[in-house]
Formats: C-alpha cells, sequence, structure tokens
C-alpha cells in the first residue's frame, strides 16, 4: 500500500462537497497560483513553518538542532532555513508551535482510518474529498485512499486543476463519485502567465470526463486584477454551457487569510498584492455566469443575484 | 372578546415594541444590579422608590419555614408594583426574586459540619439550601385554576389532622396572595383601558381584564387565558424562589388553541401573537415535539407555531426540541432552520433514545421515562412527580484529582505511578460521592423547615394530598442530580502524565509537582505548561485522552449509581458545570493539563476549547456522545458554529445531522450557538454596542452585554478558539 504526504486531515469539512466530509490535504502543486491561500501545499517536501510570536525562548530548538539552523541573538529567535534538514528534532521540542512541520508522510490506510472515524456523519450525501495542493501529483497515493474508500462504500470527490495528461486521470474515474474542478482563466497565454501551466489539459480532461457523465462542480477562484472581470466569466461559463454534467459553478472570492503562512514559509520574496472582490462585484459576475444548464453559487450560496 | 380583525395587521410592530422594552429593561438591569452571569429569567426590576424588605424571624437576620416563608410572600405580593403594557396580550411582570433577599439560605440550627471539610477539599456544590430545580405539572393549574388549587388544599386540610395545619394554611395563603396580586392587576389595566386613546389598544385591554377577572378563580377555557394563567404562575413561582422550569408547551396548550379554532375565537396569528407574549414574558425551559407516554410523536401543528413565535420575537428563548425515532422530521428541520437564521442559541434539541434507555436504566418504566422532559439548563424531569435537585449538585473532579496527586507526592512510602495515583483518585472520588450523597440526604432531612415548596408543591403529585412538602415525602420518587464537573481537566491531566512522565519520560513526578505548586513558573515552567498541554488529550478522536475521558466517566458513573445516599435516595450521574466554571475554577490550583492555578475548568462536558486544530465539531460531538453516563441524565454538547456554516445550501442538513448523529451515537443534549467570532471579540470591548447580542452561555441563553468581563472573556475564549 502506498504513502503519500500530507498536509493536513480536516474532519467536518462542509465546503468541499455534499453533507458532512472529511477532506484530506495532500502537499505539492504543480501550479503556483500567487493568490493561493494555501501556500503550504506548493511543495511537495515537508518544510518547517516558523511563527515568531509564538515563540516563549526556551531555546530548547537551538539545543535540539544539529545543523545549528536556529540561533538565538539579542534580537531574538533566528532561524535558518538554507542550513535546516526539516528533520523535525526542533519541532518536536517546540512546544509552544512556534515552529510547525507541515507535511506529514502517512500511509493509505492510516488516512482511510481517519476518513472513516467521521462515517456515522456521512450518510446519505456525505464522504471524503481528495485535496491540495494538487492530488494527482500523488496519483497512485490519491488512488489507493479512494479505493479503499469506495469499498467502504464512502461517497468519494477530488479537488483537482486536472492539468494532467488523460491517462494520469483515467484510472481514478471509476472511483470518484463527483470531480471539482478549478478553471481559473480561460485565456490560454493568461492562464500560463498566472499559474505556470497551460489550461488546454484542463478543459480536454473536462470534456472527456462530461462524455463519460461524471458529476461536476467547476470552480473559479475570483481575484480581482486577474479575473474578475464580467467577460472572463463568461468566457467560462460559455465552456461550461457547452458540457452535460455540470452540476453547479461556484464563483469563489479570494480572501486573504493566507498571506501570513507566505511568511511563515519564509517564502518571503515580493508579491503581488490582491483585493477581495465586493459583493456587489460578485453578484454582476454570478448574473454574468448564469447559464441553463448549471445552478451558480457564490460562495457556497446559490445567487440569488437578478 | 377575541382579539379583533384590525389589529392583526399590528401584531409585527407590536412586538417590536416588546422586543425593545425588554432590551431597554434589560439595559437597565445592568446599570442597576451589575453583572448577571446567569439566566435572563424575563424579570423587570420595581421603580427605584420601591424599598420592600423581608421580615425576619430568625435571630440571624433570615426568614424560614412555613410561616416565614407564607408571611413573606403574602407581604410582598401584596405591594408588589403591577405592571401593564397596553401592547401586550398578557399583564403582569414579577420583579423581586424573594429567594435571593435572604440574609442566609440555610437555618444554622441545621449545620453540617462534619461535611465541610471534604466539600472544600474536593470542590463539592452541596445543592443544601437550594431550592426548586424540579418541574411542576403545569395540568394540575390549568385544569383547576387558582379557585380549584384553593378548594383542593381546603379539601385536603380537612381530611387531615391539626398537625398539618400550619402547611395547609401557608398554602393557602400563597394562592390567596397570588389572587390578589391578580385582582390588583385587573384594576390597573381597566384604569389603563379607561384612558387608552386608541381603539384597538382599548380592546386588547378590555380583553386582558375580562381573562385576569376569570383567572382570579376559574380555570383558563381560552389559549389567551392559558397563557396568562401560566404566566401568572410563572411570576409567582419566580418570584418566590426563581423556579424556571416549564413543560411540554405545545401539548399543554393544544386543547385550547384547538378549541379557539374550531370555535372562530382566533386564527393563527393571533395564536403566534400570544404565544411570543407568554415566551416573552418569561424565557422559561419548555419542550417541544417529542414522544408521548405510549411513543406516539407529540408535535402538531402549535408545535410550529411556538417556534414562529419564538422566531418573530427574536429574544431569549430556551425551547427545546425532543427528537426521537417518530419526531415529525418537519419540526426538527424547522427549529434547525430558525437557530441558524436567527442565531440567537435556540432551539437546543434533546435526544430521546439515551435518555429513555438511561432512565429505565434506574428501574423504572418506558413509559415513565417518555414523561422525564427537557425543562431546566442541563435537565430532565417528570413534571409534577419527581424531586432531583437537578443542576444544583456539582463535584469538581479536578480537585479531587489533585488532592489524589498532593497524597502521592507526600507519601514518603510509594514511588509515584499512574496506577498509583489511579488508585488515589477512586478512593477520594469515592469519599467525595459519599460526601456528596450525605449533603443531598442533609438538605432532603431539613429543607421543608428551611425552604418549603410553598409554590411549585401546588403542581406537584402529592404534596397537597398528603400534607407533606415535596422535599420531604411528599412524591414517590426521589432521582437526586450529582453533576461532575472539570471532565476535560482531568483527562486531559491524565494522559499528558501517562504520555509526558510514564511513556516519554520528558519529566518526572517531581518536576511536574514543583511547577504545580508554584503554577508553571518562568520561561521553563511555561515550557513545561505547554509541554503538558500539546499531550494527547479529550476530544481528539480515539486518543489518550479520549480514553482517560471515558475511563473516569466511568468511575464517576459506577460511584454515583452503585447505592443510594445513607438516607436511602437514588443519585443519578451527569456531566455539567453551569456557569460555575469560573467559580470552580479558582477554586483550582494548577493541574497536569498545562491549566495555570484560578483559570476556569472546562466546560461541562466539552474537549477544552481549541482541542483540534480543525476544531471538527463531529470529533466533538462523537467524543461528548461516549462518556455520557447513560442513566437519564445529561452530558451536553455545548456547540459553537461560526456563521460560514450557514453559507452553504445544505446548513440545515448539515446542522440536523450532526444533531441525529449524536444522538444516535448515545447523545443526551445539543446547545448550539451560531456566533461570529468578530462580532463576539468586538461585543467583549464594548458591550453597550451590542445590547442585542444573546448567547447560549452554558443551559441557558444571556445577553452578552450583561455578562461579567471574566464571564464575557470564558465566552470569548470558547468561541474564538472553538470556531
Amino acid at each position: 500500500m502506498s504513502t503519500g504526504v500530507i498536509t493536513h486531515i480536516q474532519r467536518f469539512s462542509v465546503h468541499d462537497g455534499p453533507g458532512i466530509r472529511t477532506t484530506v490535504f495532500l502537499k505539492g502543486c504543480q501550479m503556483h497560483c500567487p493568490w493561493c491561500h494555501n501556500p503550504e501545499t506548493y511543495r511537495r517536501d515537508p518544510e518547517i513553518q516558523v511563527f515568531p510570536q509564538r515563540c516563549i525562548g526556551c531555546r530548547a530548538c537551538a539545543a535540539a538542532c544539529a545543523q545549528g539552523a536556529h540561533e538565538f541573538t539579542a534580537a531574538g529567535h533566528a532561524y535558518h532555513r538554507n542550513r535546516c534538514v526539516v528533520c523535525g528534532q526542533c519541532v518536536d521540542q517546540c512546544y509552544a508551535q512556534a515552529l510547525v512541520r507541515v507535511g506529514e508522510t502517512r500511509s493509505a490506510e492510516s488516512v482511510v482510518a481517519e476518513v472513516l472515524a467521521d462515517r456515522p456523519f456521512y450518510q446519505p450525501e456525505g464522504g471524503v474529498t481528495i485535496s491540495g495542493g494538487e492530488p494527482l501529483l500523488q496519483a497512485e497515493f490519491t488512488r489507493d485512499i479512494l479505493e479503499q474508500c469506495r469499498q467502504e462504500e464512502i461517497h468519494t470527490a477530488i479537488e483537482t486543476n486536472l492539468a494532467w495528461p488523460w491517462p494520469v486521470v483515467e484510472p481514478l474515474v471509476p472511483l470518484v463519485d463527483l470531480f471539482l474542478v478549478d478553471v481559473k482563466i480561460m485565456d490560454d497565454a493568461a492562464h500560463r502567465a498566472w499559474t505556470g501551466l497551460s489550461n488546454r489539459q484542463t478543459l480536454e480532461n473536462l470534456r472527456r470526463l462530461d462524455a463519460l457523465d461524471k458529476m461536476l462542480v467547476i470552480r473559479t477562484p475570483v481575484v480581482v486584477g486577474v479575473n474578475a472581470r464580467p467577460e472572463e466569466i463568461d468566457a467560462i461559463a460559455d465552456f461550461l454551457a457547452t458540457l452535460d454534467n455540470v452540476a453547479q459553478y461556484e464563483l469563489l472570492p479570494y480572501h486573504p487569510l493566507g498571506t501570513g503562512k507566505y511568511d511563515a514559509l519564509g517564502l518571503d520574496g515580493p508579491r503581488p498584492e490582491f483585493r477581495t472582490p465586493t459583493a456587489a462585484e460578485l453578484d454582476a459576475l454570478a448574473e454574468q455566469a448564469k447559464r441553463p444548464n448549471f445552478v451558480v453559487k457564490v460562495a457556497g450560496m446559490v445567487s440569488t443575484s437578478t | 372578546m377575541p382579539p379583533s380583525v384590525q389589529n392583526r395587521t399590528d401584531y409585527a410592530s407590536r412586538l417590536e415594541h416588546l422586543r425593545r422594552r425588554k432590551e431597554a429593561q434589560t439595559q437597565e438591569k445592568l446599570r442597576r444590579q451589575g453583572y448577571m452571569n446567569e439566566d435572563d429569567y424575563g424579570m423587570v426590576l420595581p421603580p427605584e422608590d420601591f424599598t420592600w424588605q423581608p421580615k425576619p424571624n430568625h435571630p440571624n437576620g433570615s426568614f424560614y419555614g412555613l410561616q416565614g416563608w407564607a408571611d413573606n410572600f403574602c407581604n410582598l405580593t401584596e405591594c408588589h408594583p403591577v405592571y401593564v403594557d397596553p401592547m401586550d396580550a398578557l399583564a403582569g411582570r414579577y420583579m423581586v426574586l424573594l429567594n435571593r433577599m435572604r440574609k442566609c439560605n440555610w437555618p444554622p440550627e441545621f449545620d453540617y459540619p462534619e461535611l465541610k471539610s471534604d466539600q472544600d477539599r474536593y470542590g463539592i456544590i452541596s445543592g443544601i439550601g437550594n431550592d426548586a430545580h424540579f418541574a411542576p405539572d403545569y395540568e394540575i393549574g390549568l385544569e383547576l385554576g387558582w379557585g380549584g388549587l384553593l378548594a383542593k388544599v381546603r379539601q385536603y386540610r380537612a381530611q387531615h389532622g391539626p398537625d398539618k395545619a400550619e402547611f395547609y394554611d401557608a398554602e393557602e395563603r400563597v394562592i390567596l396572595a397570588v389572587q390578589g396580586w391578580i385582582r390588583r392587576t385587573v384594576e390597573a389595566v381597566e384604569a389603563e383601558a379607561a384612558c387608552q386613546a386608541d381603539p384597538v389598544l382599548e380592546a386588547n385591554l378590555r380583553e386582558m381584564a375580562e381573562v385576569n377577572r376569570w383567572l382570579i378563580e376559574g380555570p383558563p377555557r381560552t389559549l389567551r387565558e392559558a397563557c396568562q394563567w401560566i404566566a401568572w404562575f410563572n411570576m409567582a413561582s419566580r418570584t418566590y424562589n426563581r423556579d424556571g422550569a416549564g413543560g411540554q408547551l405545545d401539548e399543554l396548550l393544544r386543547p385550547y388553541y384547538q378549541r379557539d379554532r374550531s370555535e372562530g375565537r382566533i386564527d393563527d396569528e393571533d395564536a403566534i401573537f400570544l404565544l411570543a407574549c407568554l415566551l416573552l414574558n418569561d424565557p422559561h425551559y419548555y419542550q417541544l415535539g417529542g414522544p408521548a407516554a405510549d411513543g406516539h410523536d407529540q408535535t402538531s401543528h402549535l408545535s410550529f407555531l411556538i417556534l414562529e413565535a419564538a422566531h418573530r420575537l427574536k429574544s431569549t428563548c430556551n425551547l427545546t426540541i425532543r427528537v426521537h425515532d417518530g419526531l415529525d422530521p418537519r419540526l426538527l428541520r424547522k427549529g434547525v432552520e430558525y437557530l441558524l437564521e436567527d442565531r440567537k442559541a435556540w432551539p437546543r434539541f434533546s435526544g430521546d433514545k439515551a435518555l429513555v434507555e438511561g432512565f429505565m436504566r434506574n428501574g423504572y418504566s418506558a413509559e415513565l421515562a417518555r414523561r422525564r422532559i427537557a425543562v431546566g439548563c442541563n435537565w430532565m424531569a417528570l413534571p409534577g412527580l419527581e424531586y432531583t435537585m437537578n443542576d444544583t449538585v456539582k463535584i469538581n473532579v479536578a480537585k479531587v484529582l489533585m488532592a489524589a496527586f498532593d497524597e502521592m507526592m507526600h507519601d514518603d512510602n510509594d514511588n509515584p505511578s499512574l496506577d498509583s495515583l489511579w488508585q488515589r483518585f477512586e478512593k477520594h472520588l469515592r469519599q467525595a460521592v459519599l460526601c456528596t450523597a450525605r449533603g443531598i440526604d442533609v438538605q432532603l432531612d431539613h429543607q421543608h423547615l428551611n425552604e418549603p415548596e410553598l409554590v411549585l408543591n401546588l403542581l406537584t403529585h402529592g404534596p397537597i394530598e398528603r400534607g407533606l412538602n415535596v422535599t420531604n415525602g411528599g412524591v414517590d420518587l426521589y432521582n437526586m442530580c450529582v453533576d461532575g464537573a472539570a471532565l476535560a481537566n482531568v483527562a486531559d491531566s491524565l494522559a499528558a502524565i501517562q504520555s509526558r512522565i510514564e511513556e516519554q519520560k520528558r519529566i518526572t513526578w517531581q518536576e511536574l509537582a514543583e511547577c504545580l505548586q508554584a503554577d508553571y513558573p518562568g520561561v521553563e515552567g511555561e515550557r513545561v505548561r505547554l509541554m503538558m498541554r500539546t499531550a494527547p488529550h479529550y476530544g481528539e478522536g480515539d486518543s489518550l485522552g479520549d480514553r482517560w475521558a471515558l475511563r473516569v466517566s466511568e468511575l464517576f458513573t459506577w460511584l454515583v449509581t452503585e447505592k443510594p445516599t445513607p438516607g436511602g435516595r437514588r443519585m443519578i450521574p451527569g456531566w455539567f458545570s453551569w456557569a460555575d466554571t469560573l467559580r470552580l475554577g479558582k477554586q483550582l490550583g494548577a493541574t497536569p493539563d498545562g491549566r495555570r492555578a484560578g483559570q476556569p475548568i472546562a466546560h461541562g462536558a466539552n474537549p477544552r476549547p481549541g482541542f483540534r486544530a480543525d476544531s471538527a465539531a463531529t470529533a466533538m460531538v462523537k467524543a461528548i456522545a461516549a462518556i455520557q453516563p447513560g442513566y437519564g441524565n445529561t452530558a451536553p454538547v455545548q456547540l459553537e458554529l461560526d456563521p460560514c456554516i450557514a453559507q452553504c445550501d445544505e446548513a440545515v442538513g448539515i446542522v440536523s445531522r450532526l444533531i441525529t448523529t449524536h444522538f444516535e451515537l448515545g447523545g443526551t443534549l445539543f446547545n448550539i450557538n451560531i456566533v461570529d467570532a468578530q462580532q463576539v471579540l468586538a461585543a467583549h470591548k464594548d458591550p453597550s454596542q451590542y445590547p442585542d447580542l444573546v448567547v447560549r452561555v452554558t443551559g441557558f441563553t444571556a445577553y452578552f452585554a450583561n455578562l461579567s468581563p471574566d464571564f464575557r472573556q470564558l465566552v470569548v475564549d470558547r468561541l474564538v478558539r472553538g470556531c
């Protein structure tokens, strides 16, 4: 049975698929969207997050580190990420949780065991959602989890960017009840510029899944300055209107809650500043997105804009 | 005269007026009386020049016994200010809590010095001298009215000898006093009607006077009269000793509603307004739905109208929906809809399966168990059939653990170990339970001479018939509540000790003892505290803490149920701390779970705030379902949900699923706050800006602005860290 790297498992997850779910967040993503609120999922390998405001100055991290990655000076604690081998010795000693290891290697069985803990709450519509990062970056691990959940008759969903060759996606098709797929930008050049990857594969895979009658929920993170324009949402909706199995199209407004994580991960280079769309902007975009063959939601609620 | 067609459209504005007036009255209470870390009770303050004081009948300046209570209750009600609001459907408000005006709530001649050492040592709230906390059967009063109750008292007086004369005298005087209070109110209503210019309100006042004039003697005949009768009983009972137990409100009122409807007296809008006025008059604990004694569901159209009334009222409220297999699913759904929409922390939900099966474990029938309903903060009771001391008796189990810990560390003949600590904990907990049991006997042996239940006796089956107070043989059933408190602190402490001392050997027993003694001093102490704090704990899910919580609860349950009190009274265990989390925490030094000295203990059966990084409600719900004592009393879930849960089309289904799954897993009672953490933080900073913010503090709801700063902090910690 395979192992994989996860960031965490969230029980009582109610925004990643229907009903009460357990969402498993896998670490690593082949896209690097600068608005991502989970930057700890950029990289596949485990990392150390540093939260200086929690440090109590006990210096146990420095004593535990054989690499000299932790130093205490008159200015306080200094962490030298370039010396760190992410062995986790310092984290084990940091009860203040100023140092947090993000990324845990787990077997598929142990993940499924945790998913099963909430089985009594799943019926009739809830279940498991595999998210990330990008789950297909760990395709075998993802498949093993889904297979076991399928054997346990638990509803399965996967949250993916689908930017993979079809042979990577295809084995998952019979194991997944619901695909939650991001379509971020329709213009391929803009998509490449913002995310680092083309959207061609995503759109092609969506057509293939649709042809196989797989239920689809499409999501667009709405970021002012990137895609929060009526013509952009209109173009995405036009594409979705060509599909038969889009149950919902969700507009997810950008929020800045992840910005502190960039600092904690040492991702402290220059980053574009984004703005959350206003309610009026979202309503206008939702209106633009409406098509006869799917429901439009804004932040989880069916759009009531007229 | 029924409410006229013309005033029907006026109900919304009348309710708005009544709600605003209540908010102003609540702010007035804050100004004149200070903070209130308890129920909103529906009391309004008397005029500032009202200066009534009770008359003592004891050298210590307090008053006791039949004569003392009857004298003071009658004297108070004779001069109690009357209250009439022309916009209201019901007359009257109560303004004084007589039991809180006593200088001392226990006669010194019944002192119990032999218990005090253990009570202090184990943090026992004995319940001695506490009153009410059992449920009346309103059907008795609705059937008889005040006149019928008076006739009943006189009938049984005649059947008993002169040795019961003082008891019947007192009961008779209480009824006459209530009748006098109603009579004076009728006069005030008539005077108000005479000068009321608005024809709709004048008609309302004329009908109000007519209703109340009838109720001085007669039993209620209409829904309005029934609501007004219940309101009068509540006002009398609150005035006497703050009793707040309600009943199965939908069933109590259904005959009156159906009769009014079939005879064309009212429509549903009239009924909703009447019900809203009753709920405004007093936020008593009422149950809706649930099984009748034969198991059939009691949900009726009126159940929905009561929910609708509370929804339109948008104030503090303590309705509970009894969830059972046969419940009309629309009632659960409607209740959850209003919980999410109004965010006033009502309704609550009780779990019939575990409550019934648990109560039957005491040897009672299923029929009786189904009649034991949710009518108190955390508690169930058989209306009119049992005396319980519900929610008044508590053991601070963390204090028991620390007594065991200190004893072990000071025993030169013992090497500290978890086994030794557990054995000593069991010994001390047995001692604490025995002390608690003896305290219950003290209460039951003497309470009738201290504070007879002259009002609640009237709606209880037995006291009037036998001439005996409810605490003293007036009823057949004595099921005495014993709640444990600080479950999470004890479970987390034992898990931290096992993990950090015995398994990982990161700290020694002696080092921990020194840290506890000095309250985790300095940077190193803080490091140790955090080390203990981050050990596996209760609520994480199949963790060491969860296993210890189960073991502690099983031990507590066994010790409480293994034998009755020395006086032969059955005890029933539960887990609940009410608003005593602060008080019990202040009595307690630092604990091995990383809690500092004096900090609040954990809330009820809940895991500590921040028990999981994802704060998963499912994990909490499972954990609490697992530790239920299982004898018919509760270990409630107190869940805080962020309003973002409502930003989901499926929110009603999801919350309903949480509730029903908790009950399927063995849960008993479910309280939910839907509160915006940012709003609570802002309200904590400046409460005056949020006068209408209502939170369910424990079993009860309260205006957040009226809580004391340290209690607000407690709620903030729970809400913000729990979301």
